[in-house]
């Protein structure tokens, strides 16, 4: 009870699990509809999801403000990749959250005749941008622990064998004989993209926030794909992906060490 | 900008925020509805209060488990009187929010076959009685405080130095209702808190009046004190020692 109230009262913990309720209404509707369920049904699943994301337009109204501090917030970072990626990242979602404030206004009846498409569109563009961003930051975080990781295993590996420099598929990257053929055969590029694929294993594993954030950026990448008409999936998918996304974030305002920093 | 967002961070301050507008909404419609030149504008206030109205009770959804937790801690304080109105309210207001939860599901839809007049009636009956308890919590507050003051050295020089201010008004006034204005007013102005937060239930007060038709007033006036209440709600928010505890 205690811990409910704790996480109600943060404004953005509420408005979190209202889009999981969302994703799920489009889920549950596409399931309905595969499965032949009344026509009675699905348009009450249909009005549910249509005023959820009215509401949550509504809770959002602030956010633009927010996303701007964020974005002050992170040009003092030390690193300079990661100081572009997350400040663009905020500036998108603070244009993001006009365009959603501008579309509320419409909706609502406030601007009759706005074209809600036009803007629609636009919101989804920017919001698309934003969560590129958070993916090519991801990417660098990777590219960066697993940088560390072999250093620190071929330092642990020379340590352990003096005679390193045979070669041999534990450190074939760092042989340097005489022999290493200028286009590795397939067997070797195999054997390296296998390391590889087990470093990224191991730095994700050991990684909780990054892991999360890097899967809760991929299931998002795919509702702005599909409502600009990129890669469409269809409102099953789109419906899942926005569902995990928000179980994952809502584990990340419950447990806030697995929220990624800055 | 820092403390806009430190507020409207908080659940409340949103909440606050939105009922502010949905009641300036109702307040302007009211003085402009026998305006012919401002139809348009109009709808649009009707839209936006019931849009702001929908969307607040949407955001209310998981406030009952709130107010049986307040109810759970407020059972714990020492003074009966104040452990009396203070549970009573807030069981009152838990209550209160699970007519709200099923208004909303009836209006959403995913409710059908309920009486909505009756559900909403009961839901003015509940809020009325746990503003009749805020109220009377107040008032005992009030009255403590005055005894209490009436009690100091400081204050007793201060009210002899008033009667003896004006002499031939004391003589019209009746000197005991003059003296024990200025205690109450004294107290008021040394616990704004308190001030504060009667002047908000007196206000909310209203609202029930005139939906249960104890006492019917209008739209307008609805509209303004709910307007203010919600006003002096954003205060104590913005202002933590403007709110008053427990």
């Amino acid at each position: 009870m205690e811990s409910w109230v704790r996480f109600s009262a943060q404004s953005q913990a509420k408005e979190r699990v209202f889009r999981a309720a969302q994703y799920a209404c489009t889920l549950l509707g596409y399931t309905l509809q595969r499965g032949g369920a009344t026509a009675e049904l699905l348009k009450t699943i249909k009005q549910l999801e249509a005023h959820l994301s009215l509401s949550r337009k509504l809770m959002r109204l602030g956010n633009s403000a927010e996303a701007l501090e964020a974005a002050k917030r992170a040009i003092h970072l030390s690193d300079c990749v990661l100081r572009l990626c997350i400040t663009v990242a905020h500036l998108n979602r603070a244009m993001y959250f006009a365009c959603d404030n501008v579309l509320w206004a419409g909706k609502t009846g406030l601007l009759p005749q706005l074209d809600q498409n036009k803007w629609s569109q636009r919101s989804f563009r920017y919001y698309l941008f934003a969560l590129i961003l958070n993916l090519t930051r991801d990417a660098y975080e990777i590219r960066l622990l697993m940088e560390r990781e072999s250093r620190s295993i071929s330092a642990k590996g020379s340590l352990a064998s003096p005679s390193a420099l045979s070669p041999g598929p534990e450190n074939g990257e760092f042989s340097l004989g005489p022999s290493t053929p200028s286009f590795p055969a397939l067997p070797v590029l195999t054997a390296r993209l296998q390391r590889q694929l087990r470093l990224l294993f191991s730095v994700l594993r050991s990684n909780p926030p990054l892991l999360l954030d890097l899967l809760k950026n991929l299931c998002d990448v795919f509702i702005p794909l599909d409502k600009l008409g990129l890669y469409s999936t269809g409102p099953g998918f789109v419906g899942a992906c926005g569902l995990a996304s928000s179980i994952l974030s809502i584990l990340t305002i419950l447990y806030p060490w697995l929220k990624l920093k800055p | 900008m820092e403390s806009f967002i430190k507020y409207s961070n908080q659940s409340q301050g949103r909440d606050r925020i939105f009922r502010a507008t949905q009641y300036a909404c109702a307040l302007a419609k009211y003085l402009l509805r026998n305006d012919p030149a401002r139809k348009a504008l109009l709808v649009k206030l009707r839209s936006l209060e019931s849009n702001m109205s929908s969307g607040r009770k949407l955001f209310r959804l998981g406030n009952t488990v709130n107010s049986i937790d307040a109810a759970k801690r407020t059972l714990l304080l020492s003074d009966p009187v104040l452990r009396l109105c203070l549970t009573v309210a807030n069981v009152s207001r838990a209550l209160y929010f699970i007519c709200d939860n099923v208004l909303w599901a009836k209006h959403i839809g995913l409710i059908q076959g309920i009486d909505k007049d009756r559900w909403s009636l009961n839901a003015s009956r509940y809020y009325f009685v746990s503003l009749l308890m805020n109220l009377t919590r107040d008032a005992y507050v009030m009255a403590q405080l005055m005894v209490q003051k009436s009690r100091e050295k400081q204050f007793q020089q201060k009210a002899s130095q008033h009667l003896n201010d004006s002499p031939d008004v004391a003589c019209v006034i009746i000197p005991q209702l003059d003296a024990f204005l200025f205690l109450f007013i004294e107290s008021l102005r040394s616990h704004p808190a308190v001030a504060l937060d009667t002047l908000k239930n007196a206000c909310d007060l209203f609202i029930p009046l005139d939906k249960l038709g104890i006492y019917q007033t209008n739209a307008g006036v609805v509209g303004m004190c709910g307007l203010v209440s919600s006003l002096i709600g954003i205060l104590s928010v913005l202002k933590p020692n403007l709110k008053i505890k427990p």
